[in-house]
């Protein structure tokens, strides 16, 4: 076992998964730097998610090693990632994955709550973060009336309030329009840049992409240096190929 | 055949779930069947037999209720989108629950006639071949159409209800013109249901039957409407009372669970009160009105225990049946509507657990929900079944 770099927050060697059976991911190795902005590219079925788990510790690699601040993630048992997740990480989805019965300052404030904050501390931390994310007229709101990029933000919010080491958002903006878009966005990449946060960004969206500071392209579960497809095979080779049905 | 086919595939519990609709369903068909087995031994006391029908409808009653609470939880009759795929929307799936419950009932009804008839000593060369026969009228021979009849009423009835309740809960769940139910795009959160609405009525209409019962008692001494068995000496005005208490300990239960939430996620809560407390204030229109049921019937089996429980033999083997069936359907029933909720919110369940929520916390809020609910339910029962004692304890 090679120890890990030791300027890196994350690093992940060789990293296999499939999903019974499926292939997803073929030997993927990064490092992610503290406080940088990573985005992971690549067309659907990539791998991107795949590797988003395996990096936040939730799927363990069929292969390979993942290392959180040089502490095996791959090593250690369900509740101990269960906690690293809790304390160190935030998790944006593409849907916000609130509860429903929990209003707008209560979901944000969730995950505070969760590892034992106090009422009014956790209230005020998410109070700060609505209101510098625009939603604080909604704090008393629940999810259910409020628009779906209002719900995007709310859970933007949800994992910044938490104060994490690292932020992986899987394809942050995949339901919204492009305005709202670029607004969550800048807000993520902003809160992110001025607390030192470690975003790992997985997205389709090249335009997106060009906000980190680092881009790792994927394709078919591999690293590869450009996503770029051939525009057009030859048509010698169209013809080796054609089917008879 | 498809709701043969999907029961075939389903989890081992869906089927267990459906076995004991079938368990319950054979116990109120030989219910029923022994009223006929009465009524055509008996053919002079036809007073006597109606009432024997009559009371086997407690029974029917819980069985269909818990008919309707399993077709509801079953995985098998939920809009999904391997069915909707091929073009089977929420009119067909209604109609596949209704068939499934239709079938595990007339399973239980074929049950209860082998079991009927096989007791009677109608189908000799087993074991306890007539053991029961002078109790169940076998010198008298029966009529087949009432047995058809008879047999059929809790497949229809359970199969009716619950192709009911399927039909009404895409309405309620998605918004209007909108008929795809619960395949609603995950971007759309459903509205939460209203707070309930029923508790100042569920108080009055429980009061009120207290109070008929207490004055009813003071007349004392009439016996018009016995139940079979020894439990004979109940006068028919407390059994309305008891009745109206009933009803309105069911439509209190929705608000009083609410009101249990509510009072669970107060002051300055944690995550785990917080969640437990919303998330009953939530689901109290699920929960509250079988909560309210199996607090109505516990109370009535209270009040019946400290009524007649004295006695050597208090009650027969069909009244002990009886009462097993109510007892056990309407419990069955809270926890199946208990398990519908924690369906409903698995998903959440799963996005808190992706934000690292410890498993233990959840279960510490469900815990504490069921904690919750006992606290405030049990002295409540205990209270009713004291108060409806009361007046008739000499």
């Amino acid at each position: 076992m090679v120890a890990p770099p030791d300027n890196d927050v994350i690093w992940a060697r060789s990293l296999q998964h499939s999903h019974n059976g499926s292939p997803a991911l073929g030997g993927v190795s990064l490092g992610i730097r503290e406080g940088e902005i990573l985005s992971v590219t690549g067309p659907r079925g990539s791998g991107k998610t795949t590797l988003l788990h395996c990096l936040s510790g939730q799927l363990v690699p069929e292969q390979g090693e993942v290392w959180f601040n040089s502490v095996p993630v791959h090593t250690m048992g369900p509740r101990l990632r269960e906690r690293l997740r809790r304390d160190k990480f935030g998790w944006i989805a593409p849907e916000p994955q609130l509860v429903p019965e929990l209003n707008t300052w209560e979901n944000t404030a969730l995950p505070l709550l969760l590892r034992g904050a106090s009422h009014r501390e956790a209230k005020k931390a998410a109070m700060e973060w609505l209101e510098r994310l625009d939603i604080g007229m909604c704090a008393k709101k629940r999810p259910h009336t409020l628009q779906q990029s209002q719900r995007q933000r709310i859970s933007v919010a949800r994992a910044l309030a938490a104060g994490p080491s690292v932020i992986f958002a899987d394809e942050p903006t995949a339901t919204l329009h492009r305005t709202d878009r670029t607004h969550v966005l800048r807000t993520l990449t902003s809160a992110a840049r001025s607390h030192g946060i470690t975003v790992v960004l997985a997205t389709h969206d090249a335009e997106i992409a060009s906000l980190a500071d680092r881009v790792v392209p994927l394709l078919d579960g591999r690293r590869v240096s450009t996503v770029a497809l051939p525009a057009e095979a030859d048509p010698e080779g169209r013809a080796a190929c054609s089917l008879s049905v | 055949m498809l709701a043969l086919r999907l029961a075939r595939g389903s989890h081992p519990l869906a089927l267990m779930r459906r076995l004991l609709v079938a368990a319950a369903s054979a116990g109120v068909g030989f219910l029923l069947l022994c009223a006929l087995g009465y009524a055509a031994g008996h053919p002079a006391h036809s007073a006597g037999s109606v009432l024997r029908l009559l009371w086997c409808f407690v029974p029917l009653a819980a069985t269909v209720q818990f008919a309707v609470a399993v077709a509801r939880t079953d995985p098998s009759t939920r809009p999904r989108s391997g069915l909707s795929a091929v073009g089977l929307g929420p009119v067909r799936l209604s109609v596949l629950a209704a068939v499934s419950t239709a079938v595990s009932c007339t399973l239980g009804s074929a049950v209860a006639l082998l079991f009927f008839l096989h007791l009677r000593g109608d189908l000799p060369g087993l074991p306890f071949d007539g053991a029961a026969a002078d109790l169940l009228g076998a010198d008298a021979p029966l009529p087949a159409a009432a047995v058809l009849l008879l047999l059929a009423l809790v497949p229809v009835a359970a199969a009716t209800a619950s192709a009911m309740a399927l039909r009404r809960s895409p309405v309620r769940a998605s918004s209007e013109a909108d008929d795809t139910g619960e395949l609603v795009p995950s971007e759309e959160i459903p509205a939460p249901a209203a707070p309930p609405s029923g508790l100042p009525w569920g108080v009055a209409l429980t009061a009120a039957g207290l109070a008929v019962e207490a004055y009813a008692s003071r007349g004392g001494a009439g016996s018009p409407f016995p139940l079979p068995g020894k439990l004979d000496s109940t006068p028919a005005w407390v059994l309305v009372g008891w009745t109206l208490t009933a009803i309105g300990l069911a439509t209190a239960g929705p608000g009083l669970t609410h009101l249990c939430g509510r009072l669970l996620q107060m002051a300055r809560p944690g995550a785990v009160r917080l969640l437990a407390g919303r998330v009953l204030m939530d689901e109290a229109r699920r929960i509250g009105r079988p909560l309210g049921i199996v607090c109505a019937v516990l109370s009535g089996v209270v009040a019946a225990f400290a009524l007649y429980g004295t006695g050597a033999r208090p009650f027969g083997p069909l009244t002990a049946l009886g009462a097993v069936l109510v007892i056990g359907c309407t419990t069955a029933t809270l926890l199946t509507s208990a398990l519908e909720a924690r369906q409903a919110r698995a998903e959440t369940a799963r996005a808190l657990l992706r934000l690292g929520a410890p498993a233990s916390a959840l279960r510490a809020a469900t815990a504490l929900r069921a904690a919750a609910l006992l606290l405030f339910f049990a002295p409540l029962t205990w209270v009713i079944a004291e108060l409806a004692a009361l007046p008739l304890t000499p």
